[in-house]
């Protein structure tokens, strides 16, 4: 992998007022007459991933197919639906992870910046360096908070005060406020919620450029939760975040953009296969989706 | 006081409220201009009212879609709900206002090229009109601060515009007796019955304020049942 990305300066998109991603015909913009107002619509923004009809398979059986979409830079993606579909397969293309799995193939092409992430030359490590997860459960080492934020700069040879490094990762994370008394404390010292926001920090304290969150919220309670989400739309200025998620409320409150996934036999009619149905910005898919098998699914007609 | 979460949200349905309330700004100047061209029998302003009112349509809509929005991807509840149902009701009252000042434009040509003016009845209009303005403004003070008693305060500000709409009613019977003044003078009767409903929005718009607080709606006057209004401040 080039090292083009890295060098690239990280462009901050403009917010604008609060409701910016509300504003289509803002303040004293020219009338829109009787023909309506779609949904309010952030600019397009640049891909970070390019997903061109992806296959995933588990030994012959193909687990999600055909999928083709653009993942935006500096927004959050949200993937959603029902079990089986294949969403969480499909966000471990994305860093990689699959190569973990024996018999796991990926077919079609995922782009990272232009570039083929499957390519020969590609090294994985490098991979989960800049694309960092964070899983359903909270996965702290048994360390202290403070090497379990150091761990991945020091394995990966960062520069730097590793002080100034733990504190910045922490602060991202809005989590440094309550553990910067008793960062020598075993990490599993800490609630849930602040284990989640401490592996987020873990993955921030690399300097990644994606974020993969794969069920993220679904052990924590609400109050955790609502923490996880504000700190995902702080994150999201500077990081482009995926995630998956059961809660299609947390995908609403959240994403960008989001794509419904759904599962449907195969023509031989012998294997049940994740597709993407739909995929859109997220007010569009909780107003008025385009395709009845997304309605039906928002509106919790089937599942 | 535990740190407070969902501030994105706060914040969108903040500035969602900014943008309802901002059209009552539109409001107060197309009503400032309807009662100029009325004043002046100017009917290129009118024609501009006229052309103005689709960006006060565009921003009904686009409240009306941020609305949407907020219901269908941030499930608010309890009085975030009311609040957002509300700026619903407020914008569409807003929208209507504009309606009022696009009829008012409307009827200066109608009236006639320098016809034969009464000054009687452009003071009373005029003073509908400066009654009208303050009430849209205050509505929208009331609102924002969530001021219940100022917003009740609307009931007896509007009292005043009917008052002045009565005497502009005798004033038209009076004038109707003058055949060369009669035409002109009915289109005024039209023109205070516009700003007279600019009135009622405004205290339409104090009692969703109200609700919000409250949790309860109820109308300030029920003109069906005058003897259950709540007496005013």
């Amino acid at each position: 992998m080039t090292d083009e990305r890295q060098e690239r300066q990280r462009e901050v998109p403009e917010r604008g007022a609060p409701g910016v991603r509300l504003d289509v015909h803002h303040g004293d913009s020219a009338a829109p007459g009787v023909e309506g107002v779609e949904p309010k619509l952030r600019a397009q923004r640049e891909a970070v991933f390019s997903l061109k009809e992806v296959t995933v398979r588990y030994g012959t059986k193909p687990a999600v197919r055909d999928i083709t979409f653009d993942i935006g830079e500096t927004e959050i993606t949200a993937l959603i639906g029902p079990s089986g579909c294949g969403k969480s397969t499909l966000i471990r293309c994305l860093n990689r992870m699959n190569d973990l799995i024996p018999g796991a193939a990926v077919g079609g092409r995922v782009l990272y910046h232009g570039h083929d992430l499957y390519a020969a030359d590609v090294d994985p490590v490098e991979v989960r360096k800049r694309i960092g997860m964070v899983f359903q459960k909270p996965n702290p080492f048994p360390k202290s908070i403070y090497d379990n934020i150091a761990f991945g700069p020091r394995v990966l040879g960062m520069e730097g005060d590793m002080d100034e490094i733990v504190e910045r990762a922490l602060r991202h994370a809005v989590l440094w406020d309550e553990v910067k008394d008793r960062l020598k404390t075993n990490a599993f010292g800490m609630s849930g919620g602040q284990q989640q926001r401490l592996c987020i920090a873990r993955a921030l304290a690399v300097e990644p450029d994606v974020i993969l969150m794969d069920e993220p919220c679904s052990a924590l309670d609400p109050i955790s939760t609502g923490k996880i989400e504000d700190l995902m739309l702080d994150l999201e200025n500077e990081y482009s975040i995926v995630i998956v998620t059961h809660n299609m409320q947390q995908a609403a409150r959240v994403s960008d953009k989001t794509a419904f996934f759904t599962v449907e036999l195969d023509e031989d009619e012998k294997h049940r296969t994740g597709r993407v149905v739909e995929f859109d910005h997220t007010e569009k898919i909780f107003t008025n989706p385009s395709d009845p098998r997304t309605e039906a699914y928002v509106t919790g007609k089937v599942g | 006081m535990p740190q407070t979460t969902r501030t994105h949200f706060q914040e969108e349905l903040l500035a969602l409220e900014r943008q309802a309330l901002g059209g009552l700004d539109m409001v107060v100047t197309a009503l400032d201009r309807a009662l100029e061209t009325v004043q002046h029998q100017d009917v290129e302003l009118a024609s501009m009212v006229i052309a103005d009112d689709d960006r006060i349509d565009g921003r009904y809509l686009e409240v009306h879609q941020g609305v949407l929005s907020l219901l269908a991807r941030q499930a608010p509840v309890a009085r975030d709900l009311r609040l957002v149902a509300a700026i619903l009701h407020v914008i569409k009252h807003i929208e209507r206002m504009g309606d009022q000042c696009v009829n008012i434009a409307k009827l200066v040509p109608l009236a006639g090229h320098e016809p034969p003016l009464d000054e009687r009845v452009l003071d009373i209009i005029q003073r509908m009109g400066a009654q009208a303005r303050q009430q849209m403004i205050e509505c929208g003070q009331a609102f924002g601060r969530r001021d219940v008693g100022l917003a009740q305060d609307l009931v007896r500000q509007d009292d005043e515009i009917d008052r002045l709409n009565r005497d502009l009613f005798k004033l038209v019977l009076e004038i109707g007796d003058d055949p060369d003044r009669r035409e002109w003078a009915m289109h005024m009767m039209l023109v205070g019955r516009c700003i007279e409903r600019i009135g009622d929005n405004a205290v339409d718009i104090g009692e969703q304020t109200a609700f919000v607080v409250t949790g309860l709606f109820r109308e300030f006057e029920d003109a069906s049942h005058p003897e259950l209004a709540p007496p005013t401040a």
